[in-house]
């Protein structure tokens, strides 16, 4: 498709991951991937190929056995532990197939959540942003719940706000709908579409589904550990 | 307004979190709660019992002798080589010069005012102690003489209470109390008159004013301090004061104040009694290596507790850390939970060990002197710095016990963790 002008907010250059096991684990053979600030990507590929291996190390939680990460214009292996954090905390959000919401907290709480781990507490405007943000997605009756008394597309949906606590430059969203019936899986999927251009955030997701990928920016497919545009 | 409020602003998250981890733990925070708590009830026991006991078995050995006796250095006897003015050279003479009589102290009036000046000193009994017969008739007994103001000595050697016939308080120049085994050896009773003599002094025939029993062994024969000093011929002086101090465990460090001081001969207690302070020093040792040893068990406790924890806490680790926790910030949340549980369970087990030491102090012993004071049957003692200090003991034991869950919590790889 076309290519998107813009600031680049992910970059690598010869990405390869081997896991090293009992038997060593060659997962990702050198990937090259650009993406720019508030582009839409899908990622397809079979189970096993590497997506959450990928998806992973651009958030930041993994680290590549070689080749260059550039993470909205910094080199993440020049990072120190607190450096990672705070790229996760600031410039990365990640929604997961599960959606990962402690139970011990409530869907507000758990939505304001990297806000306080960030900077030790919330302020008014920031809770009030939060709770628009979830009467927005629906969630609006929810807000006090918890997590376990709430079904699994309410949870993916106070998921996503939680990535977007921060107002992060990028969300790596790894199958967000994978957990999710075809009905919950679109509203998901169109939720994260109209935040990705509204506040121009570039998004990332790894999906199974022909349908929700072929709706994105651009599709990409990681095969025998390459990656490759589709169209 | 939750337990966190008070908490600093910046580390309010983490310790929200502690506080819902505990919470939610349940019966096992419960657990680790106890396993602390019980540590401190053990500690507070041992001590409370060991320290009471110490404190009985001293204040039963301590009660009816001085504290410190402060006499003049005895003369040693000099060899007649090292006397001053003698020829140089090897000498055949084993012959050596006379060793000086124990001195009397002349300025006991400076020594009282100088002993009252230190805060620990009670009392202070200024006396002349020395050997003479006493006899009725035939067969001289020897007998030990104390010459002392009665009131003043009573404190240091109580004889009163002892008394089986006769008075001791308010005793005349002219009398005398004797011990029930030298009456029985005299045949004598209250009321009849003895001789004594001494090396030195002007024989005296006082009559038996009292008669007391120690229970074992012999006594002193008691006179008042002018007809002692007159007995044993030292004039005006005293040859030795008696001190009795408030904390019997202080009178070494009053002993060596006076000998300072004064610059004379100040023994304390414990120096004549060498063994029984060893044995005190080894039962305390003792306690501290059991209160050791359990406050060790009881943090292996937590700390096994902790790990499976922080082990069924792996996937929240990992989401936090996904969503931009530090590895302090993760740290600090086991730590705090670690710092809940050993506050909880160092106060619940303080409450918990008062209480014990003090159900257990209730039951008497059944009294065994007409007039006594019924005493407790376990002799147990509640020190508030002992206490403190087994609560602070066990706090840090339980913090120790988290640091190692807690920073492998802190390490783990939010990736492993989720999985
Ligand atoms: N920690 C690990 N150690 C060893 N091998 C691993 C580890 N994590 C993943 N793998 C292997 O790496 C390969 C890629 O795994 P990955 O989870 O990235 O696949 P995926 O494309 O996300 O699959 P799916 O669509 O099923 O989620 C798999 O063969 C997997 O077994
Ligand atoms: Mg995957």
């Amino acid at each position: 498709m076309i290519a998107l002008p813009g600031k680049l907010v992910i970059e690598t250059v010869g990405l390869k991951k081997t896991y090293q096991g009992k038997l060593p684990t060659p997962v990702l053979f050198g990937i090259d991937l650009r993406v720019v600030a508030g582009e839409f990507v899908s990622i397809i590929g079979q189970s096993g190929s590497g997506k959450s291996t990928l998806l992973n190390i651009l958030g930041a939680l993994d680290v590549p056995s070689e080749g260059l990460v550039k993470i909205d214009g910094v080199d993440i292996s020049t990072l120190t532990d607190d450096g990672l954090a705070v790229l996760r905390s600031e410039v990365v959000g990640f929604v997961f197939q599960a959606h990962f919401l402690l139970e011990e907290l409530t869907c507000l709480e758990n939505a304001v959540l990297p806000i306080i781990i960030r900077k030790g507490s919330a302020t008014q405007e920031e809770v009030e942003w939060i709770h628009g943000l979830l009467v927005r997605v629906g969630l609006g009756g929810q807000l006090h719940k918890s997590p376990d008394t709430m079904s699994g597309g309410e949870n993916q949906r106070c998921a996503i706000v939680r990535a977007l606590a921060n107002r992060p430059r990028i969300v790596l969203a790894d199958e967000p709908t994978g957990n999710l019936d075809s009905h919950s899986g679109e509203e998901v999927f169109q939720l994260m579409r109209q935040m990705s251009a509204e506040i121009g955030i570039a998004f990332v997701m790894v999906t199974h589904d022909e349908r929700l990928a072929h709706a994105a920016d651009r599709i990409l497919m990681i095969e025998d550990g390459l990656m490759r545009s589709i169209e | 307004m939750t337990i966190t409020t008070f908490l600093p602003r910046q580390i309010r998250f983490e310790g929200q979190l502690a506080w819902r981890h505990l919470r939610s733990g349940g019966g096992q925070t419960w657990l680790t709660i106890a396993a602390v708590a019980s540590g401190v009830i053990i500690v507070i026991f041992i001590m409370g019992l060991i320290f009471g006991l110490q404190r009985k078995f001293t204040a039963l050995l301590t009660d009816a002798i001085p504290h410190v006796t402060v006499q003049v250095p005895e003369g040693k006897p000099i060899p007649y080589a090292d006397l001053p003015g003698s020829r140089p050279g090897p000498t055949s003479s084993r012959s050596e010069m006379q060793a000086p009589q124990r001195k009397n102290i002349d300025d006991w009036r400076t020594v009282l005012s100088i002993a009252d000046t230190i805060p620990n000193v009670r009392t202070v009994s200024p006396a002349v102690a020395g050997q003479g017969f006493a006899s009725k008739g035939a067969n001289p007994v020897g007998v030990s003489l104390t010459g002392a103001d009665p009131a003043q000595q009573e404190l240091i050697t109580p004889v009163t209470r002892n008394l089986i016939a006769g008075h001791y308080i308010g005793l005349a120049a002219d009398e005398v109390v004797i011990d029930y085994e030298l009456a029985k050896d005299l045949n004598v009773g209250v009321g009849d008159r003895i001789r004594i003599t001494s090396i030195s002094g002007i024989p005296e025939p006082p009559r038996i004013a009292g008669i007391y029993s120690k229970g074992q062994g012999r006594g002193s024969a008691y006179v008042t301090l002018r007809t002692g000093q007159s007995m044993l011929g030292i004039g005006n002086s005293v040859n030795v004061v008696y001190v009795k101090v408030y904390d019997i465990y202080g009178a070494d460090a009053v002993a060596e104040r006076l000998a300072v001081l004064l610059d004379c001969e100040a023994k304390s207690w414990s120096s004549e009694f060498p063994n029984f302070v060893t044995s005190l020093q080894a039962q305390a040792a003792s306690a501290y290596l059991i209160s050791g040893f359990t406050l060790i068990a009881s943090s292996f406790a937590i700390a096994s507790v902790l790990i499976v924890s922080v082990q069924r806490k792996a996937k929240q680790i990992g989401i936090l850390k996904s969503i931009g926790a530090r590895k302090n910030q993760i740290l600090l949340v086991f730590l705090l939970e670690g710092l809940g549980i050993a506050v909880a369970g160092s106060v619940m087990g303080a409450i918990a060990g008062i209480a014990v030491v003090y159900l257990l102090s209730l039951p008497k012993q059944a009294v065994t002197r007409v007039g006594g004071v019924p005493e407790s049957l376990f002799p147990l003692m509640l020190d508030p710095l002992y206490i403190l200090a087994a609560m602070g003991a066990a706090t840090l034991a339980t913090l120790l016990a988290a640091l190692l869950p807690a920073r492998s919590a802190a390490k783990m790889n939010p990736v492993d963790a989720m999985r």
